[in-house]
Parts: structure tokens; sequence; C-alpha cells
């Protein structure tokens, strides 16, 4: 392999890198090399043991690794070149990009266009800030998903879990099969973090205590964990401590969160959005430096990898347009911009030279409302949830009138009137 | 008539359902679903809940010592437990193909 010849070199190989890179390929980009630090194309699907996996996007119930594989059989099939243990350590606005393995050593190479798809990492203790000791026995929730899927450890017999995302969820189920106790899944906000089919497959079959409105107030124990106190929490989510009670465990779980892993992103100067955590993109995945696109976790945290591939596939569709210089007339863009009741929306530009879907994610949970896009889409939703992204497709006809007549576009949660 | 609510689990959609179920117990009509497989989700989910079960199994193998495995139909939610136990008992030598 000649690294001087590559046409799109792909950041990671989870769900998002395998799509994006076997789009390019099939949309003509000759070389196209994916870079992978573990020793396995995959990602994290492998660990994901759980079935659910592919329901939209192959109308089928598949497993992480089933999903997973099937995208690895079409990079082989493809003949897509892929160096595995391999860590890109720089990419540099110019788009020069440096990783390094045991074998070739420091790798140097100027690809045509690059994919970001890095995925995202879990918020930790450390960014929670739970007063108490330091003990063992305090594992992100895919840290343990890990430990019990791949490497065959549990990592402990009583377990309490903070935070109801999906991957705690998960676990939960998962843990209680393998013959541990679930003691309780403490959260926060009023509602369940995750997807709702997973509280009642993960918790209420196995009857696991959901402690909405609670949260951790104090680690207990010296070298291992030995407790938690938690408290009921008022609505400025700070703790009553006249509710406090401790619960007596040895493995603290935290599903509390996912961001976008984006050192590479910065370096490369890529404007990042605060709102999502990861890249500003248009409709295409381009990110503000042009010729880097970007797909899946790493732009904003999806819900479904159904919906992390499909995004990763047109990052990688663009990629390989780009990287063949492909011309195009480039209209001046719209900004998406969140409105009422609105966290984030990706894009955050569009052009609206095609059809367009936009992924919104609400801020709070909010029944009888109008999902606006400024005049030009109204859609009424029994109810909305931070937990579930919306997405609306727009068309390029509803798109281009707005082109040149204004700059943005407000997304709104309109409340439902009463006469409605 | 009974109301029942169902939180139909066939997708992720997650829809909320209600089952309207007369004196004998017959389901009279289901409201809330989204799509065509809906009823006949939550028909399931009311009179027989089922799900596909996923664990490991040992495979005595130092590098990837967990092969993961799933039941090539679903099972009655109140037998996962019991198939979690089960798959622990298997401790031969697997050999992995196409892994």
């Amino acid at each position: 392999m000649k690294f001087s010849e590559i046409d799109v070199a792909v950041i990671g190989s989870g769900p998002a890198g395998m799509a994006a890179a076997i789009k390019a390929k099939e949309e003509g980009a000759e070389h196209v090399l994916i870079f992978e630090r573990q020793e396995q194309l995959g990602g994290l699907l492998h660990q994901c043991i759980h079935n659910g996996f592919g329901l939209f996007y192959f109308g089928q119930d598949l497993t992480g690794p089933e999903y997973g594989r099937r995208f690895v059989k079409r990079i082989k099939d493809l003949g897509i070149e892929v160096l595995l243990e391999t860590m890109v350590t720089q990419i540099s606005p110019e788009k020069e990009l440096m990783a390094i393995n045991k074998h070739e050593g420091p790798i140097c190479l100027k690809p045509k266009s690059i994919v970001l798809a890095m995925g995202c990492r879990e918020r930790t203790r450390g960014q929670l800030s739970i007063p108490g000791t330091r003990p063992a026995g305090i594992f992100t929730a895919g840290t343990a998903q890990r430990f019990v899927n791949v490497e065959g450890f549990i990592p402990g017999k009583r377990v309490v879990i903070l935070g109801s995302g999906d991957i705690g969820l998960i676990m939960a189920r998962r843990l209680t099969l393998e013959g541990a106790e679930v003691k309780a899944v403490v959260e926060i906000l009023p509602y369940v973090g995750g997807l709702i089919r997973n509280e009642v497959q993960c918790l209420h079959d196995f009857h696991i205590p959901l402690l909405l409105e609670h949260t951790v107030t104090q680690i207990h124990g010296e070298k291992r964990i030995e407790a938690v106190t938690i408290a009921k929490v008022d609505k400025d989510k700070k703790p009553i401590y006249s509710t406090e009670q401790i619960i007596e465990c040895d493995t603290l779980l935290l599903s509390v969160g996912l961001i976008p892993e984006n050192e590479l992103s910065k370096m490369a100067g890529v404007e990042l959005d605060p709102l999502t955590g990861g890249p500003v993109v248009d409709e295409h995945r381009e990110t503000s430096v042009a010729g880097i696109f970007a797909g899946g976790n790493v732009v904003h945290v999806h819900d479904l990898v159904d919906h992390v591939s499909w995004e990763a596939e047109v990052a990688g569709t663009w990629a390989a347009r780009y990287a063949k210089k492909y011309m195009f007339e480039k209209k001046p863009k719209l900004v998406l911009r969140p409105g009422r009741n609105i966290r984030s929306v990706v894009p955050q530009l569009i052009r609206g030279q095609e059809d367009t879907s936009l992924y919104i994610r609400v801020k709070e949970l909010e029944e009888g409302v109008w999902l606006k896009v400024d005049e030009i889409y109204s859609q009424r939703l029994r109810v909305v949830k931070p937990s579930e992204m919306i997405k609306v497709t727009l068309s390029k006809n509803q798109i281009e009138p707005m082109i040149g007549k204004t700059e943005e576009l407000t997304i709104s949660c309109e409340r439902v009137g009463k006469h409605e | 008539m009974n109301e029942e609510k169902i939180t139909c689990v066939g997708c992720p959609m997650g829809c909320e359902t209600t089952l309207y179920v007369d004196a004998r117990g017959k389901v009279i009509k289901i409201e809330g679903y989204k799509c065509k497989d809906g009823p006949r989700w939550v028909m399931e989910e009311y009179q027989n809940p089922v799900r596909i079960f996923t664990g490991t199994i040992l495979t005595q193998k130092s590098s990837t010592p967990l092969l993961p495995v799933r039941s090539n139909r679903p099972i009655l939610k109140t037998k996962m437990k019991e198939a979690a136990r089960t798959l622990i008992k298997i401790k031969r030598f697997i050999r992995v193909f196409n892994g």
C-alpha cells in the first residue's frame, strides 16, 4: 500500500467508519484506508452483544457483533485497505495525517479527503463531582460491558447504577442474568435517559427498581466501594438531605452520558458546536475545513446505530466526491438555529441542494407540541423527549425558496394551542 | 371493560399503547401503535411476552475467552434467567469459525 495515493482516509472503524469507507469506495474512490486503534474492525459493536441493532437499516433484529460482521464482510469484499492497531495522532488543517503502529512506526500521509469517525466516550465520575472516598469498584457502564461481554469478568455482585442511559439499562439486565444483584438504577431526571423499550426489557422484566429524581450524594468505602448514599432531588436537581438513604453495594456503574471524541478534530482546526460537542457540519457532513467530513457519534450522540451508519454514509459519499474533485455549485448556506426547547440540530448548515434530513434533540420532555422549522415545515407531536432524537426530512423544494431570503432557519417546539 | 397500558417493544419507537379488554378477557381494541405490525406486537406482549435471549459462552481460548450467542427465536421473558444459567454450564471446547 502506498500511503501517498490515498483518496479517502477514515479515522475509526466502528459502525460510522465502516459505513463511510464502504460508501466512499462504492462512490468510486480508488484508495480508501481505514485507521483503527483496536485489533479488529467494528469499534464497540463486539461488546454490545444484545439485540436491537439493524431493525431499520437491515429490517432485521441483530446483535452488535452480527451487525458489525455484515459491514466487515463488505469491507473485505470491496478490498478497502485497513490499518489495525494504528493510532492517528495528528491531523493538520492542511489534511496532513500522522499515525503510528508497531509495524511501520510513524506514518505520514496526505489523503485527498478525511472522514472523522472516532465516535464518542463516556462521561466519568470526575465530570460529576460526587463527594466521598475514592475506592475501587466504580466503573463506567461501557467499561463494565467490556469486562462482562469480552473479557469474562463480573465487576461485582451487588450493583447500583447511576444514570439511566441505554448502556446502563442494558448492563442492569446483563449483570442480573450473570447472577449479580442490581439494587437500583438511580436517575436524577424525572424520566429515563435511555429508550423506553430498554426500560421495559431491562428493568421491568427483572423487577429492577428505577429511582427517578434521585441521585448519589456520597460514596462510602476505603479500598473497595461499600455503599452509596442516595437522596431525592428537588426541582433544581439539588439533593433533599432529609430523604437520604444508604444502599450497600460493591459496585457503582455510571451511565451518565456520552461525549463526542474530538481531539483530532480540534487539531485539524475544525469548528465545534458547543451544543452537540461535535463538529459543525453541513448536509454533506463536511466540517468547516474543506475536505474533512464527519459522521456518526463523533458529530452528535445518536440513539440508534442504524442512524449512525446512515449519517456516516453521507460523509463517505461526499468525501469520495471531494477526492474526485466533483464539481458542484455551492449555494449560500442557511444556518439552522435551535429555538424554543431545542437542544441541538444536525446538520447545523444546509444549502438546499438536495433533500435533507435534520436530526433534532429537545431540551425537555413536553407533551402536545408543534415541531417547526421556521415557516417551511411543521409537525404535531404527541410527546417529545430528550432521549429520543427526532428526524425531520425536508425536501429540496421546501428549502430552496428560503435561500437568499434569509440567512437562518429556527427550529422550535411550540405548545399546541388549547383550541386545536 | 378494563384498560391495560402496554409499551410496545417491537422496535425502538416504543409506542405507548392501550388495550381495551372486556369482562371475559377478550381484547376489544388496541390504541396508540404507529405501524402495521403494532397490533401483533402488542397482543404478544399482553398474552405471551417473549424476548430474544443473548449471552456469552466460554471458548477456553485465552485471546477470545467469550463467544457472544443469541437464541435463534424469541423465548418467554420469564425464562431468561434460566437460559443464562444453562449457558454457564456449557464449558466444552468451542471452535470458532468466521469469527
